[in-house]
């Protein structure tokens, strides 16, 4: 199975030299056959990366531990999501992962725009097939996933990092990568546009859609990891300017002003250089920002390991990279002359263009502060290093930029406002940002620059409330409906503009999230059970410690107790996970009780299990939440821009991903307080004894696990979880069935008599679903060898000279109908 | 055409040098010096008031904690220099006798002051098993 895992990988690199080779050859000497042929081997790529995942894949769910990079990142107790997940838990993985998510995209990219782009597709797989070429020789040399053992045996893996073990990273890495490979479809267009020389605005119109879905899987990534870091890590925060988390957010930059200046080169024909510019720049990044992070160019807290190596072949790709594309650019400057000229100031063009330069100058400090520390020591030899305090003076104001132009853009008109139609656009939405700047100032606000952000936001509202009303009355006026449904048909129509206000107005509640950090606060406390501290109108009261063990962790939990204005409000459990085999790194399990106010956050930071003392981290996050709220908007507005013949796929899978955390989101803030007013537990705590029980024989422990507590109030808790006192009645008892020599199944036997049913068992482990997720593999190398097929079955075929005459005709009937659909693109073009 | 030159390349050097007059300043009390113990104990007086991210390892037996409280007091040792340290709050699990840990704070005639949060033992990392 590895072997032929290796094999799939050096088959992929020779198709894609071929691929590359054909295309480019065949574009040359218009040689119809050779591109078609080098075609075909690109999407024989894509079959063979299918393949290569689901023999990976398969290695992780049936514990091929033989592979080194299975058995560094997966183990037997691991539940079965968490095995896949682990497909990307590691680095060799990862770059797997990119290659195959690189390989299904370019070819649906180049397989919906096969006729409407005909002279760009041969460079487009060229440039696609080279970039999947590097990273497939990556692996092949240096980073072989399939690697194994020589001699070594292993019986059990090393299993996935704990912390890596959560719901949000689960889905964290694919989102990136999913932002991160998209950008590489623009840009092998962009490349495609400039070699050619076609370099009208056709190439934008195919990878706007791609962009588009790019960049909101980019922020979905961004948004899951601020939220893993929040939930997972238990610092109190969600963004600390690590290199790593810096990493992703510089493409998200470029490809955000990417997104808003192609309308420009759509309206007036300017900025040529700069949008072809933008698009190789973000393609860059997103290579940078994978070497930034794995070749430890740049230290960081997460040690990543150094890797001379790596960095050399990465370093030359990049350098490769960038001469060759901006060659192109200089060479190609002649055709991307623009068509017009800024022809003023106050202008929607030049708005457009402050917020690129902006969110341009926003990537390069972003990527100058995480270098300091490597720059400096290049050139001064002293290592000097800047933290999140001097990122957050610089980025606060940029933002706050950022935040202003959010709200002029759309006001101004495009060529050159008049002083009449500024004083009509920007009278409301100033009123509301003075109203509100009034209100924080009367409150007395002491952060300025959180004062500052809530007044912007409120000239940002007011500016889109104002675009919505003001379009829905233009239309009302029109078609005579009453506003709602105006409002329907008005977004409906022009749904690229209003969706991208839905957008502006999630970036608005993010924030509001994040000025609220302003007024964090944070205190560290040593506490005996009993005692009480008070923290912002909240009282905390510490009650004590428990320890538990479910098999796969033992967990320490606090019992921690929320007051607020004398009224309990409700019970709170930080805790310490220790995973088995992982004891040195114990994770934080964080208590967070969510508010549409304001989080209240506690982390067990140490506990003296002889004292019965714990030293808590207590946290207040105001507002921590419209950070969230906020992204689930832009996931709608997402959604509402590209509505329209998004091929079926994404529309399929996105509409979920943005409607459930949207919903998740929503529920999450309508039903805290009923979450809150869930019972109090009724059973009595009794007090553990500083000494820990444990299980004497493992299958002891396999039956503390396998019986319910039977006290009637536990809620069916496993023995073994310490819950209460008839529990610990339970496992005395367990423990002398056991001494008098009885097996596991007299003593279930015994306790099924006891109690008259099968109620003492806990639930046997649904069979079902495990059973389909060893399908899984196969069921990805059936797809795999059936796309084989069908490609072999398809080229195969006689040429249609040779065929029957009806043979003939239907082909000419294709060919003619192929071409009146591109004519007709193009003639619609003109209009 | 020549006077767009001249603008455009004026507007560049204004901002360009505003800019770097703005990062400059920002960076002299933004940065910490990242320093070994061995590099600060030899001319501690110099360094006295600086910004400071030290690197060295916590001495064996050297950690002592007042009773009820989080005041901690640690020597961290590299290459044969000591230096002592104070330091009031959570530290991570990771810090034990022995941990290699870099410590942010300022260095007084009486040792060295971490700031709050200011201590981070090697994280693991978390993507590469712990080796």
């Amino acid at each position: 199975m590895p072997s032929l895992g290796t094999f799939v990988l050096l088959a992929a690199f020779v198709m894609g030299a071929y691929a590359a080779a054909a295309s480019v050859v065949g574009a040359r000497r218009r040689s119809r056959r050779l591109i078609e042929s080098g075609l075909g081997a690109f999407y024989l790529v894509t079959a063979l990366m299918v393949l290569a995942s689901g023999i990976i894949v398969h290695a992780f769910v049936t514990n091929n531990y033989a592979i080194k990079y299975v058995q560094r990142y997966s183990d037997m107790a691991q539940p079965l999501a968490y095995k896949l997940a682990s497909y990307w838990g590691g680095l060799d993985g990862s770059i797997l992962f990119w290659v195959f998510l690189l390989s299904v995209f370019g070819a649906i990219a180049v397989h919906s725009n096969r006729e409407r782009q005909r002279e760009l597709i041969p460079y487009v797989v060229a440039t696609i097939a080279i970039v999947e070429m590097f990273f497939l020789f990556l692996m092949v040399i240096h980073n072989n996933p399939f690697e194994t053992y020589l001699t070594e045996t292993h019986a059990d893996g090393a299993g996935l990092n704990p912390l890596l073990q959560n719901f949000y990273v689960a889905f964290h890495p694919p989102a990136l990568y999913i932002g991160f490979v998209g950008m590489t479809i623009p840009f092998a267009f962009g490349m495609a546009a400039l070699i050619t020389g076609y370099l009208d605005d056709s190439w934008l119109r195919a990878v706007r859609r791609w962009t588009m879905i790019s960049w909101f899987a980019l922020s979905f990534g961004l948004v899951l990891g601020m939220l893993w870091a929040y939930e997972e890590l238990g610092w109190g925060g969600y963004w600390g300017w690590d290199p790593v988390e810096n990493a992703g957010l510089l493409p998200w930059f470029t490809a955000t002003a990417f997104l808003h200046s192609v309308m420009v080169q759509e309206r007036r024909g300017m900025l040529r250089v700069w949008n072809v510019s933008l698009v190789i720049v973000t393609f860059f990044l997103t290579i940078f920002g994978t070497f930034m992070t794995r070749s430890g160019v740049v230290q960081s807290v997460h040690a990543f390991g150094e890797d001379r190596e790596l960095a050399l072949m990465f370093t030359v790709f990049m350098v490769l990279m960038l001469g060759v594309s901006f060659g192109y650019v200089i060479h190609r400057l002649p055709l991307l002359k623009s068509r017009h000229e800024l022809d003023s100031w106050v202008s929607k063009e030049a708005a457009f263009l402050a917020n690129n330069w902006v969110l341009l100058f926003s990537a390069f400090f972003v990527l100058f502060a995480t270098m300091f520390p490597t720059i400096s020591e290049a050139l001064m030899n002293q290592r000097l290093t800047v933290g999140p305090p001097f990122f957050n003076k610089w980025m606060a104001p940029i933002g706050l930029i950022l935040l202003i132009l959010t709200g002029v853009g759309p006001l101004l008109a495009w060529r050159k406002s008049t002083v009449r139609n500024l004083r009509e656009q920007f009278l409301w939405p100033v009123v509301s940002a003075i109203v509100v700047g009034g209100a924080v100032v009367a409150l007395g606000v002491r952060v300025w620059s959180s004062g500052l952000c809530f007044a912007l936001s409120a000239f940002v509202f007011g500016t889109i409330a104002q675009e919505f009303w003001r379009g829905a009355r233009v239309r009302q006026g029109g078609t005579g409906t009453d506003v709602l449904t105006a409002l329907v048909g008005l977004v409906a129509r022009s749904r690229r503009r209003y969706g991208g206000y839905v957008i502006h107005l999630g970036i608005v509640l993010m924030f509001l999230g994040f000025a609220g950090e302003g007024f964090k606060t944070e205190e560290q406390v040593l506490m005996k059970p009993g005692q009480q501290t008070t923290l912002r109108g909240y009282t905390v009261r510490y009650d004590g410690i428990r320890i538990t063990d479910d098999g796969q962790k033992q967990m320490v939990t606090g019992h921690v107790t929320l007051f607020r204005d004398g009224k309990q409000v409700g019970a709170m459990e930080p805790g310490r996970h220790f995973f088995r085999k992982r004891e040195e790194e114990p994770t934080t399990e964080v208590a967070i009780r969510r508010g549409v106010a304001e989080d209240v956050y506690v982390v067990l930071a140490g506990y003296d299990m002889q004292t019965q003392s714990a030293t808590l981290m207590l946290v207040v996050n105001p507002l921590v939440n419209w950070i969230w709220f906020g992204f689930a908007v832009m996931a709608m507005g997402t959604g509402i821009a590209l509505l329209p013949e998004s091929t079926f796929a994404f529309a399929a899978a996105r509409a979920p991903a943005g409607t459930v955390t949207a919903t998740l989101l929503l529920l999450s803030l309508l039903l805290w307080p009923a979450a809150l007013a869930a019972a109090e537990p009724q059973h009595v705590e009794t007090p553990q004894s500083a000494a820990v029980e444990v299980a004497r024989t493992p299958v002891e422990k396999e039956l503390w696990r396998e019986l319910v507590c039977m006290c009637g109030t536990c809620g069916r808790k496993k023995i073994g979880d310490f819950c209460c006192g008839y529990a610990a009645q339970m496992r005395a008892e367990v423990r002398t069935l056991l001494d008098q020599g009885r097996t596991k199944d007299q003593i279930f036997a015994y306790y099924i008599e006891k109690y008259g049913s099968q109620e003492p068992l806990a639930a046997p482990i649904d069979e079902g679903f495990n059973r389909l997720a060893w399908l899984l593999p196969y069921v990805f190398g059936a797809a795999g060898l059936g796309l084989i097929v069908t490609m072999a079955m398809r080229w195969s075929r006689k040429p249609a000279s040779a065929a029957a005459d009806d043979g003939a005709t239907e082909a000419r009937v294709e060919a003619d109908q192929s071409l009146s659909t591109r004519l007709d693109d193009e003639l619609r073009d003109l209009d | 055409m020549k006077q767009r030159a001249i603008k455009i390349a004026l507007t560049t050097l204004v901002l360009v040098g505003a800019f770097s007059g703005l990062l400059y300043s920002t960076l002299r009390d933004g940065t910490e010096y990242y320093k070994h113990v061995e590099e600060v104990s030899g001319e501690p007086s110099r360094w006295y008031g600086k910004k400071l991210q030290l690197h060295g390892f916590v001495v064996d037996k050297s950690i002592l904690r007042r009773r009820d409280s989080l005041d901690y007091r640690f020597k961290i040792q590299s290459n044969g220099s000591v230096i002592d340290a104070r330091y009031t709050g959570v530290v991570p699990d990771t810090f034990k006798d022995g941990s290699e840990v870099v410590l942010k704070g300022t260095l007084g005639p009486d040792g060295f002051d971490v700031a709050p949060n200011g201590v981070m033992a090697k994280c693991p990392s978390k993507y590469e098993p712990g080796k």
